[in-house]
């Protein structure tokens, strides 16, 4: 299916689309879909990496493991870790291509935009607005990198959404990655008021990723403010008609189709496994 | 945190040492009863304490027991988190993870049964009405039942969601496939028609069947006798049916014998006595209701009983009351 020419194309990057440092930018998706090879090492190179602000680092340093566990030695290697750019190496989990695959390109009609999403958005086809991909492509790599350190720190993932036809996934993505999810009714104090919601002082999450940002009906989930307030950091996919203010790592994206979605579960599954796993490297024990 | 999982290890600490505590006496008893300590079961401890501590009390749970622990102490839910403070249960966050989990289950159930039903729909085979699940005799837990199960604290909301979901569930055409998550959820009920032994027919000398029954009816008794192999006579105090001189008196006479489909087939002689036309009519038919439950199947006594033959009218007259005009009515009231 070919992309139509957006009407407001504000493309950025250089007009050469050969050259080895080219971005792969919307307005060539457009005319053909085709996969660049960029330069890269460890068998990368059927990849298009969009941008290329942020190259990826191929060699990374296995991390060592400990004879003894000392707390010092591992607090070492995990301050080490944030050395990387992208230590996880969470850009080969995804393409551009992937993304217009899954229709997460796809924004809402005009009348609902919200004001701070233009600066996320393409350009509009017949009143449809449509996503940039490449800055989608670019802070879902932030996300995703994010993602998987917290679950490096063995930190609590709490998946969120409250759209009832992906209930069901996002509670299967969360099991799957030894996760939490909320996909219910969120009762007021769950973040603020949790002692006495739970009946004893229990551990709050450490990163919320959020699947949906709004309720079924018009209103911002609760626990983007709520977890603002309590100093949790967030990650959030924002469609057109969403407010990104308050998460920290707002993701803009299409979340009404079941593929986007399922995508997105996907990538945030495999970040955690991947933060997971080199912890288990690092601790050595399981 | 610690505070937290020292209570749960308290807990389980109490229901050992309670156990414990309840084998220890459950030998004693045996041993003062003169059994054989090890197959002496709950119900013996029943018996056992009930003959040694006889009560007068009329309350059940007033009196002295001694039951296992776990029947004792309400059942509390299980350390939730560990020591690093990470939750066991995936929806933990929730409030209420076992409610929310059995909804997930359901879920996928549903989805499970309509990707099942869509490759049968392949093979052009649809709901089998032999394999349907048979849930009669049965109905969906109540509330507080439901809560025991769970050991979750539910809302009304809640439940009724709950009930909805499953019956969804339950109302899919390959439900069968299910069967032991959906009865996991209902319970048998209690029938609550007591069926009442219907006494067997007699012979006469010559080998006809019969069946005697009284019938009263405000201050009318009837003793009526229905005989088989009949030709639909009926004799009311030696008389024909026109002993009752209006139709609705004979219409009620008849009406057991037509709606049992006897109307020809059986003689029926009844005496009565007391009372005015309507009570008399009204206990013969109780009468011969009760009688023809002898000559007839399961289904139409059945079928009787709903049709209100078998209740026996228990409506009497009414006295009036000073200052009223009847039982009921009052004088005209005015305002000023």
């Amino acid at each position: 299916m070919r992309l139509p020419q957006p009407v407001n194309n504000t493309v950025p990057g250089p007009a050469m689309p050969f050259s080895p440092t080219t971005t792969l930018n919307m307005a060539t998706l457009g005319k053909k879909l085709f996969i660049l090879s960029v330069r890269m090492g460890r068998g990368l190179w059927h990849r298009g990496i969009v941008s290329s602000s942020n190259p990826v680092q191929s060699a990374v340093e296995p991390l060592e493991k400990l004879q003894e566990s000392s707390s010092d030695a591992i607090t070492e290697q995990m301050a080490k870790s944030l050395k990387y750019p992208d230590f996880f190496k969470v850009a080969e989990l995804f393409t551009v291509e992937d993304l217009f695959n899954a229709r997460v390109h796809l924004g809402h009609r005009e009348g609902s935009l919200n004001d701070h999403m233009s600066q996320f958005i393409f350009g509009s086809r017949l009143s449809h607005l449509i996503f940039d991909l490449d800055q989608t492509a670019t802070l879902l790599r932030e996300a995703l990198n994010f993602t998987a350190h917290i679950a490096f720190r063995g930190g609590i993932i709490l998946f969120v959404g409250r759209i009832p036809q992906h209930q069901v996934m996002i509670e299967n993505t969360a099991k799957e990655c030894g996760e939490y999810a909320h996909t219910r009714y969120w009762q007021g104090g769950v973040l603020t008021n949790s002692t006495i919601q739970f009946g004893s002082v229990i551990r709050l999450p450490d990163l919320i990723i959020f699947l949906h940002t709004m309720n079924n009906v018009i209103y911002e989930h609760t626990a983007i403010r709520d977890a603002a307030k309590m100093l949790i950091p967030t990650v959030g996919i924002v469609d057109t008609n969403c407010n990104p203010n308050l998460i920290t790592y707002p993701v803009p994206g299409n979340d009404d189709s079941a593929a986007s979605i399922s995508l997105f579960c996907n990538l945030f599954k495999a970040a955690i496994l991947r933060g997971k796993e080199k912890r288990k490297e690092l601790l050595g024990v399981h | 945190m610690k505070a937290y999982q020292e209570k749960a290890q308290a807990l389980d600490a109490l229901m050992f040492e309670k156990t414990t505590e309840y084998e220890i006496g459950r030998r004693h008893l045996a041993n003062m009863m003169g059994e054989d300590p090890e197959t002496f079961t709950d119900e013996d401890i029943d018996t056992a304490i009930e003959y040694l501590f006889p009560s007068g009390l009329f309350e059940p749970r007033a009196r002295p027991l001694m039951k296992h622990p776990t029947e004792v102490f309400a059942r509390k839910k299980v350390a939730e988190f560990d020591e690093t403070g990470r939750p066991f249960h995936v929806l933990f966050y929730t409030g209420l993870p076992n409610y929310y989990q059995v909804l997930h289950d359901l879920s996928e159930k549903v989805r499970e049964l309509d990707s099942f039903s869509d490759r049968m729909m392949q093979y052009n085979i649809h709901k089998d009405p032999e394999r349907t699940l048979n849930v009669g005799g049965t109905e969906w837990v109540k509330k507080e039942q439901l809560e025991d199960i769970l050991l979750e604290k539910l809302k009304d909301k809640q439940y009724e969601f709950f009930v909805r979901s499953m019956n969804r569930l339950l109302d899919h055409p390959f439900s069968y496939r299910v069967e032991e998550f959906i009865m996991k959820f209902r319970k048998h009920v209690q029938i609550s028609v007591i069926h009442k032994e219907i006494p067997k027919l007699m012979f006469t000398a010559e080998g006809t069947p019969y069946m005697a029954a009284v019938g009263r009816r405000k201050t009318s008794t009837a003793s009526v006798t229905v005989y088989g192999r009949g030709s639909g006579k009926i004799s009311i105090n030696g008389e024909d049916l026109l002993y009752f001189k209006y139709i609705q008196d004979r219409e009620q006479v008849l009406f057991p014998l037509q709606f049992s489909g006897l109307l020809g087939k059986v003689d029926v002689v009844a005496d009565v006595d007391g009372g005015g036309f309507s009570g008399q009519s009204g206990a013969i038919r109780y009468a011969i209701s009760m009688a023809v439950r002898s000559f007839v199947d399961e289904q139409m006594m059945e079928k009787m009983r709903l049709a209100g033959l078998l209740t026996r009218d228990p409506r009497r007259h009414e006295r009036k009351k000073p200052g009223w005009k009847g039982a009921r009515a009052k004088y005209t009231w005015k305002k000023r």
